[in-house]
């Protein structure tokens, strides 16, 4: 195995080009854990401190990586969460008293504005570390080197198949609307309509998923998926002892910051 | 009856493939118009235009001389009807009558009307005694046919069968190639896809070709299956019927359905 290289082993460089940037070539399973703590520490650690920190990281990574720009949607996407955490808690944040202005039946607390600005960051923080880990980590480059570290390869082939199956998913349910429409259904008429409309696109889009995982599964034995031999692994990811430092802290670490955050040891941050 | 026209199609998917670029037709009413062409050369995207499911990066899609752009799709599903290539794509009711009563049904269809029109559709593709079954209880080529009963009992001017043959036996291309005439019998305008020269150059009455999203050729099956026109098209990768490649290699001229070889072989003989 190599120890810095970027190129797999047995893949040849034309079919599968290296990732480009330090970040990119971060070893999948290290990119995972990051993101594993990061999610872990910015839920886990409370008050300002773990959100803001997390947040920071994850950009500054995501600004390496050369995926800022691209983050953007996903941040547009936790919007409707975020505007729900920031109504719910700022005006109705159970047993606070400290309003800030009365109008009407309507009284924010301080409380409340607090606990949900503390809320959305974690959520954004969150969503920013998925989205960062989901944007330099192709899913099939991380279920293979979670096989080639021992995952069971059914588990791998499941996790692989669900991931692959998403945009294999949409396509039916574009070309399924289509046949149905074409048929007189009405898609875009009043809401009763579009809800009566659900079940005929819910039908071939159920029996479509079982029928492929059925031949998928023969197919799979066809070729010798359940063969008591170990499988050959086809690629493998660059990895390094900093990495593996790396991983070494953030799996023991992790646990610790939110114990010692639990206990509240971590009382002196903000 | 009712005619189709495009005036200059463009269609560009959203990443940029350009799958039509400048169709011309007029499609008369009552006509049945075979569409042939490699994969990717545009047939599907181009007949998702007579129903509006596809709307025109440049150019116009007419039916009956109306833009179809200002009609919604479930309006011009009373005019015109589409089979799509995979069946498995739209059955969903657990009856097969309940499946081809769907599309009528959608148009307002009630009553015994309704019954009617399921009967005979069903009755068209030989699954009359069936109607109870379970559609899955049908193989892949039957569920083909059914997809075909329910567009049929819609009653649309305009039928529109993307690759009908795919799958088909023997007797299975029979059948779709009599419901093909019938509805061209009863003055509906018809437009099949497919990729079965045979079946094209016996069904249908014009054969369009086209080749990355362009028209190349357009007539009647004598002309575009002419020993003359195979080099054209070649460049899309079809090839002419076995009819007509043997009435070229006898030197019988053009005959492209296994009727026209016969009957030149025949004049052939009496000259003999």
């Amino acid at each position: 195995m190599s120890e810095t290289g970027g190129v797999p082993e047995i893949v040849p460089e034309f079919v599968l080009p290296p990732p480009t940037g330090a970040y990119r070539r971060l070893n999948p399973t290290t990119k995972l854990l990051i993101a594993l703590a990061e999610a872990l520490i910015a839920f886990g650690v409370r008050g300002w401190s773990g959100p803001v920190v997390v947040l920071a990281i994850v950009l500054a990574s995501g600004a390496r990586a050369g995926v800022g720009a691209r983050l953007v949607p996903f941040l547009l996407a936790t919007i409707p969460l975020v505007a729900s955490i920031l109504l719910v808690n700022t005006f109705l944040y159970p047993g606070a008293t400290d309003r800030i202005f009365v109008l009407g039946p309507l009284a924010p607390t301080w409380t409340g504005l607090v606990f949900a600005g503390q809320a959305t960051l974690r959520v954004i923080a969150f969503a920013m570390s998925a989205a960062v880990l989901g944007l330099t980590t192709g899913p099939d480059e991380l279920v293979a080197d979670l096989e080639r570290r021992g995952m069971g390869r059914r588990t791998a082939f499941v996790l692989s198949a669900t991931v692959r199956s998403v945009p294999r998913v949409l396509e039916r349910v574009r070309e399924i609307t289509e046949a149905q429409r074409a048929r007189g259904l009405d898609t875009e008429g009043r809401i009763w309509r579009r809800v009566r409309g659900l079940v005929p696109l819910a039908g071939p889009l159920l029996f479509g998923a079982l029928t492929d995982v059925e031949e998928q599964t023969m197919a799979l034995e066809a070729r010798g998926f359940s063969a008591p031999a170990r499988r050959a692994v086809i690629r493998t990811f660059p990895d390094s002892t900093p990495q593996r430092a790396l991983r070494l802290l953030l799996a023991a670490g992790t646990p610790l910051v939110l114990l010692v955050s639990v206990i509240g040891m971590l009382g002196f941050l903000p | 009856m009712t005619s189709l026209a495009t005036e200059s199609l463009v269609f560009v998917y959203p990443d940029g493939t350009r799958a039509l670029d400048g169709v011309s037709l007029q499609i008369g009413g009552g006509e049945a118009v075979g569409i042939i062409g490699q994969n990717g050369s545009g047939k599907s995207t181009l007949i998702r235009h007579f129903n509006g499911l596809l709307r025109a990066t440049e150019g116009r899609v007419l039916l009956d001389g109306q833009n179809v752009n200002e009609r919604h799709v479930a309006e011009l599903a009373r005019i015109v009807a589409v089979t799509f290539q995979n069946p498995d794509r739209q059955i969903f009711a657990g009856r097969i009558g309940s499946e081809v009563a769907f599309g009528p049904r959608n148009l307002g269809v009630r009553g015994t009307d309704l019954e009617q029109r399921v009967e005979e559709a069903l009755k068209a593709v030989d699954l009359g005694p069936r109607g109870a079954a379970n559609p899955y209880d049908l193989g892949f080529s039957q569920r083909k046919l059914l997809a075909l009963a329910s567009v049929i009992a819609m009653e649309t001017p305009v039928v529109i069968l993307d690759e009908p043959t795919t799958g088909q036996d023997a007797r299975g291309l029979e059948r779709v190639r009599s419901i093909v005439r019938r509805l061209v019998g009863a003055g509906r305008t018809v437009v099949v896809t497919s990729h079965d020269m045979r079946f094209v150059a016996e069904t249908m009455e014009r054969v369009v070709v086209l080749r990355d999203g362009q028209v190349i050729l357009d007539g009647p099956p004598e002309e575009v299956f002419a020993a003359d026109r195979w080099p054209l098209l070649g460049t899309t990768h079809v090839e002419a019927p076995w009819a007509a490649q043997e009435g070229a290699r006898l030197g019988l001229g053009s005959t492209p359905t296994e009727a026209s070889l016969f009957t030149a072989l025949q004049a052939w003989g009496g000259q003999v």
